[in-house]
């Protein structure tokens, strides 16, 4: 039995169905069971904590649930194995801090509160660690602004940056109002 | 130079307790040479001893992440290697290895070994930046002029075949963005013919100096337990006694095919450090050798129109061929919902993409695991306890890329 199968096993009582994707398996956790989780994984054999990251869902078409995910990326140098733990979290949640656990862990945790908001109790040192001081908000929640300029062009047409973009990729009707399908314009001979 | 006779006398004739000490909180950078880029190290010295060492970072922060989700999967290339600009390549390959996973890219043998020697030759090349600018810390200014010599046939290398000395944006998802030129193979061949001899040539002038081996035996030694709690991974993960390489534990673009050593130690001194790097070049040269045996005519481009450009001369005679140019250009691919991550070894680590995708044509989410900023966090266990001099010594055999911490 592999080592992701020993553990998932021991986390059942903990976490939900484990998810398998393109030979990366993740298993959802409960906000309040984080700590005991990954020290069990700990325990078990993935002795190296690779990464800390967050996911801000918010304008994922279609995802329902709660807004940010944070997953931890665990990692077995014995078993080269890897698992992802994840938990949901809403809006002004916060997380318990795993640096007692793996001191690496700071400066991924505050990567994750920087760029998300995300405050992690009892970290010995939470500060942004990338962005500026003065730097209001999180950059990597989605309803951060990009910062571009709009653009105004000679003949009185204005182009929003973030609406142009909308348009290319066909999920929004955008400046140029075509949502996928046929073009009317083209076809019809008025 | 007062103050500095009286603190010696002091603690040579009394015994330490009777006078009330106290750490002094210094400032080191951002701006400095031994600091390899724009580092600042706050530290708590107690005496010549460092007490407590905090790295403030970002002063690179360019937000690498937030604007490749707003480009296409393409256009994304752009960006990865302009994160760690000495080993720009690994970069490169990591991203295009994330997104190729999403959108089940098959890439041509040819390209993957292309893709290989490239990324070799340019870990020898940062390896190279790291010994030269290394040694250069402890006061050796000769070896840097002789590793930069070579490292700019490698550039010349590099700009034989993408345009460029750096940023080189060649990797494409799918492949590559064109065959090498004809010249490219006997130029590297001259290359690895010569090279074995340069590294004798460096092995003389430091390997058995006494200077370096004074200044970086038994210095910031980093045990096997520190390194895996403190996330340290890549060579200076190998020097301390940990043989992960991820080319060998979970092999990408065919490195499972070519023979190689991965040079380890157990010391986990800034000695291990670098000489498990100086090893590790002439064991990428053979990689590149097998590399370029193997090495056989064929396309460099996945054939899939959905993921690469049709070529120049269909798109006279083929509707086909310019819709789907069209729709490439303006738009781009549109990878299935997912999310994926590939770990691949870069000069400085663990480094991968973890990339989700809505189904756009630009990723949701890109999280860049950075093999630097975390490897940074094992200046603690090297330095604490350690001379306020030695700290020079240990930022340079973690080897940093200012540009990889940040982001």
């Amino acid at each position: 039995m592999s080592l992701v199968e020993t553990v998932l096993r021991s986390l059942k009582k903990l976490s939900g169905k484990p998810a398998e994707f393109k030979d990366m398996i993740s298993v959802s956790v409960d906000r309040g069971h984080i700590v005991e989780a990954v020290a069990q994984a700990k325990a078990a054999g993935f002795d190296m904590l690779s990464d800390i990251f967050g996911i801000d869902y918010l304008s994922y078409p279609g995802h329902q649930g709660k807004r940010f995910t944070v997953a931890y990326n665990l990692y077995s140098t014995l078993s080269n194995e890897r698992l992802f733990i994840r938990v949901n979290l809403a809006d002004k949640e916060t997380l318990p801090t795993i640096t007692h656990l793996w001191r690496g862990a700071s400066f991924m945790e505050r990567e994750v509160y920087d760029m998300f908001g995300i405050e992690f109790a009892g970290h010995p040192d939470l500060r942004k660690l990338l962005t500026p001081e003065d730097l209001d908000g999180h950059p990597h929640r989605k309803d951060f602004p990009l910062g571009e300029t709009p653009t105004l062009f000679d003949d009185g047409r204005f182009l929003d940056p973030a609406a142009f973009r909308a348009g290319m990729t066909g999920q929004d009707k955008g400046l140029t109002g075509w949502k996928g399908g046929v073009r009317k314009g083209v076809t019809s001979g008025e | 130079m007062n103050n500095h006779k009286t603190a010696n006398a002091g603690s040579a004739t009394t015994p330490r307790g009777e006078f009330e000490t106290k750490h002094m909180r210094i400032n080191v950078g951002p701006q400095h040479p031994s600091t390899h880029g724009v580092l600042r190290l706050v530290v708590d010295l107690d005496g010549e001893r460092i007490a407590r060492i905090v790295p403030q970072v970002g002063y690179l922060h360019t937000g690498f992440e937030k604007t490749m989700e707003n480009r296409t999967y393409q256009q994304c290339v752009t960006y990865s290697n302009r994160m760690d600009y000495v080993h720009g390549f690994g970069h490169d390959l990591a991203y295009v290895l994330s997104a190729e996973k999403l959108i089940d890219a098959k890439v041509p043998a040819r390209a993957q070994q292309i893709r290989v020697i490239l990324t070799e030759l340019n870990r020898i090349a940062s390896h190279l930046v790291f010994i030269g600018t290394g040694i250069l810390d402890m006061g050796a200014l000769t070896l840097l002029f002789y590793t930069f010599r070579e490292r700019e046939t490698i550039l010349d290398l590099f700009e034989m075949v993408s345009g460029v000395r750096m940023n080189y944006g060649y990797f494409r998802v799918g492949g590559l963005y064109r065959d090498i030129p004809e010249e490219f193979v006997a130029a590297t061949r001259k290359f690895i013919a010569e090279f074995p001899r340069m590294l004798q040539q460096y092995a003389t002038m430091f390997a058995k100096n006494d200077i370096f081996l004074s200044r970086t035996q038994g210095v910031g030694v980093i045990s096997k337990e520190q390194a895996l709690e403190h996330g340290l991974t890549g060579p200076s993960l190998r020097a301390s006694g940990v043989p992960l390489d991820f080319r060998k534990a979970q092999p990408y673009s065919g490195y499972e095919q070519y023979d190689f050593e991965v040079p380890a130690s157990k010391q986990g001194d800034a000695y291990a450090r670098f000489m498990v790097r100086f090893e590790e070049m002439s064991e990428s040269l053979r990689i590149i050798e097998q590399a370029l045996d193997r090495l056989e005519p064929g396309p460099v481009k996945d054939p899939d129109r959905r993921i690469s450009l049709p070529p120049r001369s269909e798109l006279e005679n083929s509707m086909e061929a310019v819709i789907f140019h069209f729709k490439l250009v303006t738009e781009g691919f549109h990878p299935p919902r997912g999310e994926v991550y590939v770990p691949t070894e870069s000069a400085r680590g663990e480094l991968g993409y973890y990339l989700i995708s809505d189904g756009g044509s630009m990723p949701y989410r890109v999280k860049v695991r950075v093999p630097s900023l975390i490897n940074l966090q094992s200046l603690e266990p090297a330095c604490v306890g350690g001379l306020f001099a030695d700290m020079v010594v240990n930022i340079a055999s973690l080897d940093p890329v200012l540009g990889d911490v940040d982001k």
